[in-house]
């Protein structure tokens, strides 16, 4: 896979599941009536001194708006190729505001994924302003492949240690939790045979990721299955943030894979 | 093979056997300090698949004007599926972030310290309001939080408890009292 077209499906990927996240936060300031700043930025740190004030100015409702509406035009900027490094530092920059203004965390992994995303972005124009954007983007676009293999890799790990996981017993228990659930009493998934067949083929599949490095047609392949299995996860748990958070990570591994070993 | 590249593979495979053998383990402290907290999205997490078996859930209960007590009713989201879901989902991520919040409580409840007020915490206050929500008729989106809200009881209480994953009849087999609020009265 050629490096400038990582680069470019890279960019329209991470760009699009930015856009989507600031479509939703915008609707979610109108129906959220719990998440009240007025309480969470008491556990602001008071030190360093001016955190929280500034905090204050660029977290009231309309200033919210603003930074979200400026990322939205950030991502749309990322998706058309024209955003530079100083583009990315803001991204990175609004990215931790919102960390600040929901707890650490709006949806959990999905933003962990995004700063990963965000800040392979950045490692690749930082580096890129000093050395050149093709060693700048070699860089971004390893560290975001390591971070992704990394996280398949402890999960299907996780999940391989844990005996309702191995046994498939854990599989139906987690999808009755699902709020697009519970599983129908007759759920297939409730068969022990087919739970603990599907918990083992992930497992494995998870746990044998970082192999995705070995052959471009195998990470193609492992990129494939990850789509299912995300798109699944979506199914139902809801979860549309992870799919593109994790989706816009594969340009990323399939180049990587495509360097040649020699 | 040039060096190079055999010192490459080399250490991408010792930080996957490193990560085996040592990054397995359960490291409940290793994310402390008020700032690590908010910027904890950094540090990949794994503890999703480390709760199998029970949950953290919230109870709501409603007191009328005559002071009789409504029943304890579950505050958790169930929405029907689309598959334009997928593009545009702001309902749901946000039921999962008020679920989020239940379980935060729970985690603070665990690492609250000897003589401690859960009351001065700012997932306690949340979850209050979350309650209330639920209690005086909230809504995510077209789904109602509580299938019997009462939007004009004057008072409300709400219970945390530790429930199991396996349920029979559509009730936990097993449910834990973690916390139980005092009386609060409802506000406009």
């Amino acid at each position: 896979m050629a490096l400038n077209l990582a680069v470019r499906a890279f960019e329209l990927l991470l760009g699009f599941s930015l856009a989507l996240q600031c479509i939703e936060y915008l609707r979610i300031s109108a129906l959220d009536r719990v998440n009240d700043w007025a309480i969470l930025r008491k556990e602001i740190p008071e030190r360093p001194r001016g955190v929280r004030a500034l905090l204050d100015v660029l977290l009231t409702p309309r200033s919210y708006r603003i930074l979200i509406l400026l990322r939205l035009a950030l991502a749309i900027g990322l998706m058309s190729g024209g955003l530079g490094l100083s583009g990315a530092v803001l991204l990175f920059a609004i990215a931790l505001v919102l960390l600040l203004r929901w707890r650490g965390a709006f949806n959990g992994g999905s933003d962990f994924m995004t700063l990963v995303g965000l800040t392979g972005l950045l490692m690749a124009h930082a580096v890129g302003a000093f050395k050149g954007m093709d060693v700048g983007w070699r860089a971004g676009l390893w560290y975001v492949t390591l971070q992704s293999l990394t996280s398949y890799f402890m999960s299907g790990w996780v999940k391989l240690l844990h005996p309702s996981w191995r046994s498939g017993r854990a599989l139906p228990q987690f999808l009755d939790t699902g709020i697009y659930g519970p599983l129908a009493p007759d759920s297939a998934y409730r068969k022990p045979w087919l739970a603990r067949g599907i918990s083992w083929t992930f497992t494995v599949w998870e746990g044998l990721f970082p192999l995705a490095l070995l052959d471009v047609r195998l990470a193609a392949l492992f990129c494939a299955v990850a789509s299912v299995f995300h798109f699944l996860v979506f199914r139902h748990f809801g979860l549309n943030r992870f799919f593109w958070a994790w989706m816009t990570t594969y340009p990323a591994i399939l180049w990587c894979a495509s360097q040649p070993l020699g | 093979m040039t060096a190079f590249t055999l010192i490459t593979l080399v250490l991408v495979g010792v930080y996957f056997v490193w990560l085996a053998f040592f990054g397995l383990r359960r490291h409940r402290h290793l994310v402390q300090g008020p700032w690590l907290f908010f910027f904890r999205a950094f540090f990949p997490n794994w503890k999703f698949y480390h709760a199998a078996g029970k949950a953290p859930r919230l109870y709501v209960r409603a007191q009328g004007a005559d002071g009789a007590w409504g029943d304890w009713q579950r505050v958790y989201a169930r929405m029907p599926w689309r598959a334009g879901h997928v593009l545009h989902n702001p309902v749901v991520n946000l039921a999962l972030n008020h679920q989020n919040l239940v379980d935060h409580l729970w985690s603070d409840v665990q690492d609250l310290p000897e003589g401690g007020d859960i009351r001065e915490r700012a997932t306690y206050q949340l979850v209050t309001r979350l309650a209330h929500e639920a209690v005086r008729g909230g809504r995510w989106g077209e789904v109602a939080m509580l299938s019997a809200p009462s939007p004009d009881a004057p008072h409300f209480q709400f219970e945390l408890r530790m429930d199991a994953l396996l349920e029979h009849d559509r009730l936990p087999v097993s449910s834990e009292l973690v916390l139980q609020s005092p009386v609060l009265a409802t506000w406009h």
